[in-house]
């Protein structure tokens, strides 16, 4: 691999790490697989390019799509809590709605951003950020956001949210209302995950209507790696390791393009990766027993 | 403390499922009473449990605790005013969080909670000497995950928990059903620590009708989602297991079958 190719991956996978925090915060510490994920990736990227593309300031447009993620996060959150839908329709019915939204955001299926003012292109103005503005700015973003989203998780309310995740009878039962917190946890889930879709759509420098699709199972994929790699003994330690299996999971996909693989062929090694993964006892062991809520939970 | 008046609740109905799980029960405790709570299998006891603590609304009926009416608030309301313990350790504790995440999330219970560091200093010595009284060595652990203890120690733990905020009233369902003999009379012996230090207002469902007697001041037993004994003072001091044994037979008007009771 190549030092050209590989500065490009790494570019990417810190990049979609920031989205693969989304799936952890849904994933992992809610206990709760959302596909909103597909759309709302898509949505972070349609919001942030209709915007540029109108000559708004990227920045701003970048904020903006991580507002309509929380947006359709909490929409999730509402059609599960308030009107009992399952975890997994919730989802797809927001994602299928927002293949539609996406699409009336940008106007059409596609919106180049060619030439335009971007966040990245933004940064390769500052000194020495010429070649690697992209990377550094990916890596401070996705650093600082693992480091809030700690803070948040050690917070009263993070706290909360975690128990609503391990053991919602229990949290109920010391007075917090778990509904909220599941909304709380799918928007800011949902946030990370649209701004992630921003960054990619100003990297590659065009957003698409079906950008988004595998998304979630790319996340799953990334959020389990890392958990196998580096371990999950604490929240800090969790975080690095889903962000450093967000990196793995490119370099995975990278070297499969290298063997020769067509591009279209990828969703299919993502799932055979996830379902290697959730069907090797080894793997499987070390992430179900981790808590011990789990395996609770079967017996139940 | 906690009045209950003429309570209604069926399960399922209109199905052929259908069960009247409590029937119009009343019950009154004073601040302070250590209620225990016996009956068969099916006699409604949990349920009424479930129904002051909020699981579900009730159908008909009212449920007071000090001041406030409670009967329609929603579970995570009640718990500014109730804790409870459970039969499965598994449910009291958040497994895959630590010692110490477990009982800050109690001492707040029933507040609401913030985005500030949710442990302090100070919080976390108090919880080390709280946790020093069980006698567990759990105060040098306060930073192992939930998961890594026994049964025993979780149920403890969910007990300490339970009374970290005093509650008005707390409810425990067969919390030492799930244990062996030995642990489940040191959680017992801590149960009757604490209720007395704190003067607790409990409502205790036990299995064992040597307990029934002997713990608490006050015995009920229920049948069909009625109260069809309440001892109190003078009539509990004399009685003893078996004429509670044949009493059960008799108001119930029918055999008890149900081994668990009987060999208790």
């Amino acid at each position: 691999m190549s030092w050209q190719v590989f500065s490009g991956t790494l570019e990417q996978g810190l990049m979609y790490a920031i989205m693969v925090l989304g799936v952890y915060l849904t994933f992992r510490v809610l206990d709760y697989a959302d596909l909103t994920v597909d759309g709302s990736f898509t949505l972070g990227a349609a919001i942030a390019a209709r915007l540029i593309f109108s000559g708004q300031n990227p920045w701003l447009a970048s904020g903006l799509a991580f507002l309509g993620g929380l947006l359709a996060g909490a929409f999730t959150g509402v059609l599960h809590t308030k009107f009992k839908i399952t975890p997994l329709l919730s989802g797809i019915l927001t994602m299928t709605a927002l293949y539609s939204v996406n699409l009336r955001i940008m106007g059409r299926p596609n919106i180049p951003l060619l030439r335009l003012r971007t966040i990245f292109s933004d940064v390769a103005q500052l000194p020495f950020m010429e070649r690697y503005g992209v990377l550094v700015l990916s890596l401070i973003t996705v650093l600082i956001l693992g480091h809030f989203l700690y803070l948040f998780l050690e917070t009263e309310i993070g706290i909360a949210l975690r128990a609503t995740g391990d053991n919602e009878v229990m949290i109920r039962s010391q007075g917090v209302n778990t509904d909220r917190m599941k909304i709380l946890g799918l928007s800011l889930s949902n946030g990370m995950v649209a701004f992630a879709g921003s960054y990619v759509a100003q990297n590659q420098q065009f957003a698409d209507a079906s950008m988004g699709i595998g998304m979630i199972i790319a996340g799953l994929a990334s959020v389990i790696i890392g958990e196998v790699l580096i371990g999950t003994t604490t929240i800090r330690r969790t975080i690095l390791a889903v962000i450093f299996g967000a990196v793995v999971y490119r370099v995975i996909i990278a070297l499969v393009l290298q063997l020769g693989l067509a591009p279209t062929d990828l969703k299919l090694v993502t799932s055979i990766i996830v379902i290697i993964a959730l069907t090797s006892p080894g793997i499987k062991k070390r992430i179900f027993t981790r808590s011990g809520s789990r395996v609770g939970k079967e017996e139940n | 403390m906690l009045s209950v008046r003429k309570i209604l609740k069926t399960f399922n109905k209109g199905t052929i499922n259908e069960k009247q799980a409590l029937n119009g029960i009343s019950l009154q405790l004073a601040a302070g009473d250590f209620v225990t709570v016996i009956g068969s299998n099916g006699a409604g006891k949990s349920t009424l449990l479930n129904s002051i603590a909020g699981d579900f609304l009730i159908d008909q009926g009212e449920i007071r605790i000090a001041s406030y009416e409670i009967t329609g608030w929603p579970q995570y309301k009640r718990a500014s005013l109730v804790s409870r313990v459970f039969q499965d350790p598994m449910r009291g504790t958040a497994a895959s969080m630590t010692i110490e995440e477990n009982m800050v999330m109690a001492l707040r219970r029933g507040q609401s909670r913030r985005l500030r560091r949710a442990i302090s200093v100070k919080e976390r010595e108090y919880f080390r000497g709280e946790l020093r009284k069980l006698g567990l060595g759990l105060e040098d652990r306060l930073t192992n995950k939930v998961s890594l203890l026994s049964g025993g120690q979780r149920q403890a733990l969910t007990l300490l928990m339970a009374t970290l905020r005093e509650p008005k009233l707390i409810l425990l369902d067969e919390h030492t059903a799930a244990l062996d003999p030995k642990t489940a009379e040191k959680v017992l012996d801590l149960t009757c620590r604490v209720a007395a230090e704190n003067r607790l207002t409990t409502l205790m469902i036990t299995h064992n009708l040597d307990h029934a007697l002997s713990v608490g001041n006050r015995t009920i037993m229920m049948h069909e989602g009625r109260i069809i004994l309440d001892l109190r003072e003078g009539e509990r001091a004399n009685m003893t297991i078996n004429r509670l044994f044949e009493m059960f037979e008799k108001a119930s008007g029918s055999h008890i079958h149900n081994d668990r009771m009987i060999l208790a």
